[in-house]
């Protein structure tokens, strides 16, 4: 079974920074980014980001590079982004939000770093001894000796332009990389299949390190919009939901989680910022659709939902799907539609043979967005990128291990997993990783971590832990894991046992301890 | 006193009835999803505007009383 993408043509060089630059070449007074009423326009943007991209290569870290950025979102951030992109490089986004001990983890995992670009409230949780963090402010001076024109770059469609950590199974995050085409395709296809344009502004309401965040950055930069940012370093629903009031933004990109926050605080204020919105884009986890029902039905509401879905290693969306078409009561689960331009989604069995119409099979993406895969230590696992043959040529594919089926009307259903791997709230959870840091605790001789369910349904963690000596309370390892991991990986319960079971494979056995609770134990 | 105001709040919200003046809301087990409901009943009981990187700053109920106090917002 193969779902097929509209076919439409790309550029002979697919690359994004060349769009933003049409757009500044276009209309350079245009506002490109306000952040608390400071507000910078395409051609002093396109100045700033090209004075840092002679930096970079005259430090030689020109084309092929790759540059950290842990900052806040601020006009530096979207010069650092573009800098990094005119100079050839590729960036990675440090989420300032992380304890530092996480940040230092996930940079010892990014091979070659060239440099980080930071600020004097980042910099000291990303110093290292091995790679040089700069500061823009600090480097005025020099950057302002720089031309402002680009340095002229050649960069092609297959050049990778970002990197994000996602989630693996074997206790480490991997780094998956995005290449032009890939990310141009992306927002190619948002801005033609949607109509988006330069009055698309745009409101960033994710946290940094996650590629939907790439794209709710670069997009309305794609469409000559305007960005808007949170002077906040942490997502802020009463500063968010202030500016959408307050100017005329038409997109926001967010998880599920956050759209519910967006909407049950409308809900409870009685406003109509979000109804007035063009576009809600999201996704990443299964669709609750009573949390939007009644908002979705209000009078004069003309925003546009469109339920995606995607993988980071194939530039975050492969799939759209409006949900004005949905009826809760026909579809047993919301679609995620069809796929994006010059994608298509083949669903294959375990032998890598296309399924029938209607039969699950493991959602395999294929075309522009099949990103260049992990890199670095994860090497092992680029096995899920691979090659099969469909009516006699070879496609490449990436394997998501997502379980799908194609509904009667054409559209993409996603079913759950090929594999145990945990999702919590829409974000990709490895317990093993939470199962080490718990480990290197020294009260705990032994954990394991499993997903549990709320009386409400919520998915959540379960930290179960042998204690090394006298039993530590649930606020005192919850402390102490909030010092080495992001918020969202440390565990809403805790659970002291005696022993981990191991099943019969000598493997830890997670249903028997989820099975221990249910039974009160 | 604000802080009886804003530890009702907190004790609300995270659903328990056990928090001391200077325990941390994250190790009380609280997610962001609830600091958003908070901030929400910052606004509408208190009339104060607490911003979530402060909410994040000052995670016990004496910290974001003191905060909130220094907004100059009248004890209900």
């Amino acid at each position: 079974m193969i779902l097929q993408g509209k076919r439409v043509a790309l550029p002979a060089a697919p690359v994004v920074h060349h769009q933003f630059e049409a757009n500044a070449r276009a209309t350079p007074d245009a506002v490109a980014v306000v952040r608390a009423g400071q507000q910078v326009t395409y051609a002093e943007l396109d100045a700033r980001a090209n004075r840092f991209a002679h930096y970079l290569v005259a430090r030689g870290h020109g084309r092929g590079a790759k540059v950290g950025v842990c900052l806040d979102y601020s006009v530096d951030l979207l010069v650092a982004i573009l800098g990094t992109l005119k100079a050839g490089a590729a960036y990675v986004p440090f989420d300032p939000a992380y304890p530092a001990e996480r940040l230092q983890l996930l940079l010892g995992q990014v091979p070659g770093l060239a440099l980080i670009v930071a600020s004097p409230a980042t910099a000291p949780m990303v110093a290292s001894a091995s790679v040089d963090v700069v500061d823009l402010e600090q480097l005025s001076g020099r950057l302002a000796a720089l031309p402002e024109d680009s340095p002229g770059v050649a960069v092609t469609g297959d050049d990778v332009c970002y990197a994000v950590f996602t989630s693996g199974s074997t206790g480490t995050p991997k780094l998956t990389a995005v290449r032009h085409e890939g990310w141009f395709n992306l927002m190619n296809w948002l801005k033609l299949e949607y109509g988006l344009h330069s009055g698309s502004h745009n409101l960033v309401v994710s946290a940094f390190g996650f590629d939907l965040s790439q794209r709710a950055l670069m997009t309305p930069l794609f469409c000559g919009a305007t960005q808007y940012l949170l002077a906040s370093r942490n997502f802020d629903a009463m500063m968010a939901y202030r500016i959408l009031t307050d100017h005329d933004i038409r997109v926001v990109h967010c998880a599920s989680s956050t759209l519910y926050v967006l909407v049950d605080w409308e809900t409870a204020r009685g406003g109509d910022a979000l109804t007035r919105l063009d576009y809600v884009l999201f996704g990443g986890e299964a669709l609750k659709a009573e949390r939007l029902t009644e908002w979705a039905r209000r009078e004069g509401n003309t925003c546009t939902l469109l339920h995606q879905y995607g993988v980071a290693e194939c530039t975050d969306v492969a799939t759209s799907y409006d949900l004005a078409a949905y009826r809760p009561g026909e579809h047993d689960i919301a679609p995620v539609g069809r796929p994006a331009y010059n994608t298509d989604i083949h669903l294959l069995d375990e032998h890598l043979r296309g399924v029938g119409p209607g039969e699950d099979g493991e959602i395999c993406i294929a075309g522009a967005g099949v990103g260049a895969g992990y890199l670095g230590a994860a090497g092992p696992e680029n096995a899920k990128f691979t090659t099969v043959e469909v009516d006699g040529a070879p496609v490449r594919l990436y394997r998501t291990g997502d379980r799908g089926r194609v509904n009667a009307a054409g559209e993409l259903v996603v079913a759950g997993r090929m594999d145990a791997q945990v999702k919590v709230r829409g974000m990709r959870i490895d317990p093993t990783d939470i199962e080490r840091a718990l480990g290197r605790l020294d009260v705990v001789k032994e954990a394991a971590v499993a997903v549990t369910y709320t009386d409400a349904g919520e998915t959540e963690l379960t930290a179960f832990t042998v204690p090394a000596g006298d039993a530590p309370t649930e606020d005192d390892l919850r402390t102490r894991l909030l010092a080495v991991l992001p918020r969202n990986m440390v565990p809403a319960r805790f659970v002291n046992v005696p022993h981990i079971p191991l099943s019969p494979h000598g493997k830890v056995d997670r249903a028997a301890l989820v099975e221990s609770l249910k039974r009160g134990l | 006193m604000i802080s009886d105001s804003v530890r009702a709040i907190w004790c609300r919200e995270l659903q328990r009835d056990d928090i001391a003046l200077d325990d941390d809301f994250f190790a009380l087990g609280g997610q962001s999803v609830i600091m958003v409901k908070i901030q929400g009943a910052f606004l509408e009981e208190l009339g104060a505007e607490v911003p979530m990187d402060q909410m994040f700053l000052n995670p016990t109920v004496a910290a974001v009383s003191a905060y909130i106090e220094s907004l100059g917002v009248p004890a209900p």
